[in-house]
């Protein structure tokens, strides 16, 4: 950990307005939360999957209305069967542009090997429009004081962004990141309100990049030295939350935050050695039942894998789906307590909100907007924030 | 405004202090509430005896999300984000008693059992249709395919097939004449028409021959030098015209396609879905495939009887390629027979040539050296 402790800490934090600042309280309890995704976990093999929309939104409204700003809690009002019904759509929209995308792809090839590669990036486009769109529904689903955010702006122009400064930062290896994420922030947070104030980020790209540079140089040592990954991916992580914390902009209402760049050392490494520890119960399950089957049946290891006893591996085939599942369920767990629950609760206990008066008596406007950007992110595959 | 009346031990208590936002504005009001027939709000600021804001009929009233030791309440008649906080627990206790549909619009125990079981019946749909209607609508729709699609499907795996080994065809004239009098005496045997197939030779060392989408051919030149005999090169071409015959590869296109996307949906976002996916598709893929394979080896060696030769010369020749495949892994997910139940079946079906040879050995030696002398 030593290694790490010549890196130049970013510049200090400008002076703290001289009004009192809020502070944001996080009162969620933690065994609460942890019961709470067991059982969806588990209901959501015993579903197949499909109870994911439930229990997304049981999270969302956990951590929502245990977060309260200046003694005032939030809430999350999306219903999981929004979502099921936004995926649904999404599905039926989605299922014509495969195909299309299919036959497109097959003239593409017709005219020159491998043409059809390029494709791909249409669907990254589409993506970034899923991430904009799943936000803007987020938002419109939270409530603070009676009053709910809301969001314009396109998903398409939003996406047109995304692509130009995914382009750039392909071509400079990452170093363009902080100006790609400072730009689409930008264009996220002005179109945000909250009922009648609207948003704005001030964070830019150039103290993002002069408090991460040194990450970038490092990374091609961390994938030699692996162990040293979590630390700098931990690092990054801190590093990008509270800058952007620090941007955040709604009316005259300001955010701050003193994330230590160490912040998150604790939660990767705890993921690490849970991954670990599973990984290793999963491998000793695997060997067990593998003897056992050996044993029960009576033949040799060779037969039991052999080509003539292709029945006899379906016992062992079985265990290991169970296993398997039982693995993918506890990684599940660990993954939503700890980079959900306690991410959360980590970074909002650094955060100050600076003239919280300026939203003491505003007037609420905007209106819901539906799940389908939710369910086209779903079908996807891609998450954002 | 409610006939809500007879609530047990229900009495008026009045006054009783709570945060009020009224849904329009983020205005936070010090309220009093009074329980009296209906839940009524009231400002204290306002002295007036007529400071009511406004009430709420029990019956109307729900539960919204709030921290422990906050009870939060919004009223199905009011602005849809309209909330009452109320912090006392004693308030908090008599209110949940009065309103007797406050917890009606929760998801309950029997919503989950129903959500389940809907997700069971569901998934039991998606694989019946994987294991029943997919390879059905495949069977069926494969032969529907109109030719000219197929083709264009072909010429864009031929493309990349060519990208991938890099030259054209083989070209040397008595080679190619002797290859294209073995292949018109299969085709004309298999009985396809003379526009529905081209074939070739391709340069490459790896042993192997395949047929595209919209009948065409290709064996590569490795299998070539390791063919003893023509019967062994012709057992192996009528093996790939019964997947022609038999369309494999727009079937193959379509349920591949098919079950994939179902698996996809099934599994959507498990952890580690992707692996599920991946295992469960190569299982049911795999066995498809064997069928397929199956169906085509039949094929040859009705092919191979009706020209008058024996099959398994073709079988022997994979043999000597692959070697015993069987004690290597998992033979679920094999695509293919193994090598040696496929010699086995092909040594059954052994019979003495009763058929002119299908080429005379210049014809044969011509073909073998189709790509040049040289070796690659």
């Amino acid at each position: 950990m030593n290694d790490m402790q010549w890196a130049p800490v970013g510049p200090s934090e400008p002076v703290p307005p001289p009004l009192p600042s809020t502070r944001v309280d996080f009162t969620g309890n933690r065994t609460e939360f942890r019961k709470m995704v067991t059982k969806g976990a588990m209901l959501e093999l015993v579903t197949f999957g499909f109870y994911r929309f439930w229990l997304v939104t049981d999270i969302r409204r956990h951590l929502w209305s245990n977060t309260a700003i200046d003694g005032d809690a939030a809430e999350y009002t999306g219903r999981a069967k929004e979502l099921l019904v936004g995926f649904l759509v999404a599905l039926a929209i989605l299922v014509p542009i495969y195909l299309a995308y299919f036959l497109v792809g097959i003239e593409f090839e017709r005219w020159q090997g491998f043409a059809s590669t390029p494709l791909f990036i249409s669907f990254y486009a589409f993506g970034q429009f899923a991430i904009f769109r799943a936000r803007r529904y987020r938002l419109t689903r939270t409530v603070w004081r009676g009053v709910r955010f809301w969001m314009d702006g396109s998903g398409w122009a939003y996406s047109f962004r995304a692509m130009l400064w995914g382009l750039l930062v392909f071509l400079t290896l990452g170093l363009a990141l902080p100006w790609r994420e400072a730009s689409l922030e930008r264009y996220k947070m002005r179109h945000t309100y909250f009922g009648d104030l609207q948003g704005d980020f001030e964070g830019d790209g150039w103290t993002f990049f002069k408090r991460g540079w040194w990450l970038w140089l490092l990374t091609p040592i961390a994938v030699v030295i692996f162990p040293l990954a979590p630390f700098l991916y931990a690092e990054f992580k801190a590093r990008e939350w509270r800058w952007w914390l620090n941007g955040i902009r709604i009316g005259g209402v300001s955010l701050s935050s003193d994330l230590p760049h160490n912040a998150f050392y604790g939660l990767y490494w705890k993921m690490v050695g849970w991954w670990l520890l599973l990984s290793t119960l999963f491998g000793l399950y695997l060997g067990g039942a593998t003897m056992l089957v050996v044993q029960m049946s009576g033949a040799s290891a060779e037969q039991v894998f052999g080509p003539d006893h292709a029945a006899k591996s379906i016992p062992l085939l079985v265990m290991m789906v169970i296993g398997y599942f039982a693995l993918a369920l506890a990684i599940n767990i660990i993954m939503r307590v700890y980079l959900q629950r306690d991410l959360w609760a980590k970074v909002l206990e650094t955060v100050a909100v600076h003239d919280i008066g300026a939203a003491a008596d505003v007037r609420a406007s905007g209106e819901l907007a539906s799940a389908l950007g939710e369910g086209f992110a779903d079908g996807l595959d891609v998450a954002g924030f | 405004m409610s006939d809500v009346t007879a609530v047990p031990g229900a009495e008026t208590r009045p006054g009783q202090p709570a945060i009020f936002f009224n849904g329009r504005s983020s205005r936070r009001r010090q309220v009093t509430l009074t329980l009296g027939d209906a839940l009524e709000i009231a400002d204290p600021g306002d002295v007036e005896a007529g400071a009511t804001i406004t009430r709420w009929a029990y019956d109307e009233i729900r539960r919204a999300d709030s921290p422990a030791g906050i009870l939060r309440l919004t009223a199905t008649s009011a602005p849809p984000l309209a909330r009452i906080e109320i912090r006392d627990a004693a308030v908090s206790a008599d209110l949940v008693a009065r309103c007797s549909r406050l917890d009606e619009h929760q998801t309950t125990g029997r919503g989950v059992a129903k959500i389940v079981g809907w997700s069971l019946a569901a998934a039991i749909s998606i694989v019946c249709v994987v294991l029943f209607g997919v390879p059905l609508a495949a069977d069926r729709l494969a032969p529907l395919v109109p030719k000219p699609i197929e083709r264009r499907i072909g010429d864009a795996s031929e493309v990349q097939m060519k990208t991938i080994f890099g030259r054209e065809s083989c070209s040397d004239p008595a080679g190619q004449a002797a290859f294209a009098k073995l292949v018109n005496r299969l085709r004309d045997a298999a009985g396809l028409d003379d526009d529905a197939m081209t074939a070739g030779v391709l340069p490459s060392s790896v042993p192997n021959a395949f047929a595209l989408p919209g009948g065409k051919v290709f064996v590569l030149n490795a299998l070539l030098d390791k063919a003893e005999s023509p019967d062994e090169i012709a057992g192996i071409l009528a093996h790939e015209l019964g997947h022609l015959k038999h369309h494999d590869n727009m079937r193959g296109l379509i349920y591949n396609g098919g079950t994939s996307f179902l698996i996809g949906l099934l599994f959507g976002d498990v952890t580690g879905s992707s692996a599920v996916i991946f295992a469960s598709r190569s299982l049911v893929e795999a066995s498809y495939s064997r069928e397929a394979e199956t169906n085509a080896d039949t094929f040859a060696i009705d092919i191979m009887h009706k020209l008058g030769r024996s099959p398994k010369p073709a079988a022997e020749l994979m043999f000597r390629i692959t070697g015993k495949e069987g004690g290597s892994g998992f033979t679920i997910l094999a695509s293919h027979p193994l090598t040696e139940d496929r010699l086995a079946r092909m040594t059954k079906e052994d019979r003495p040539a009763s058929g002119p040879p299908l080429l005379t050995d210049t014809e044969w030696q011509a073909l073998k050296s189709i790509c040049g002398s040289g070796k690659i």
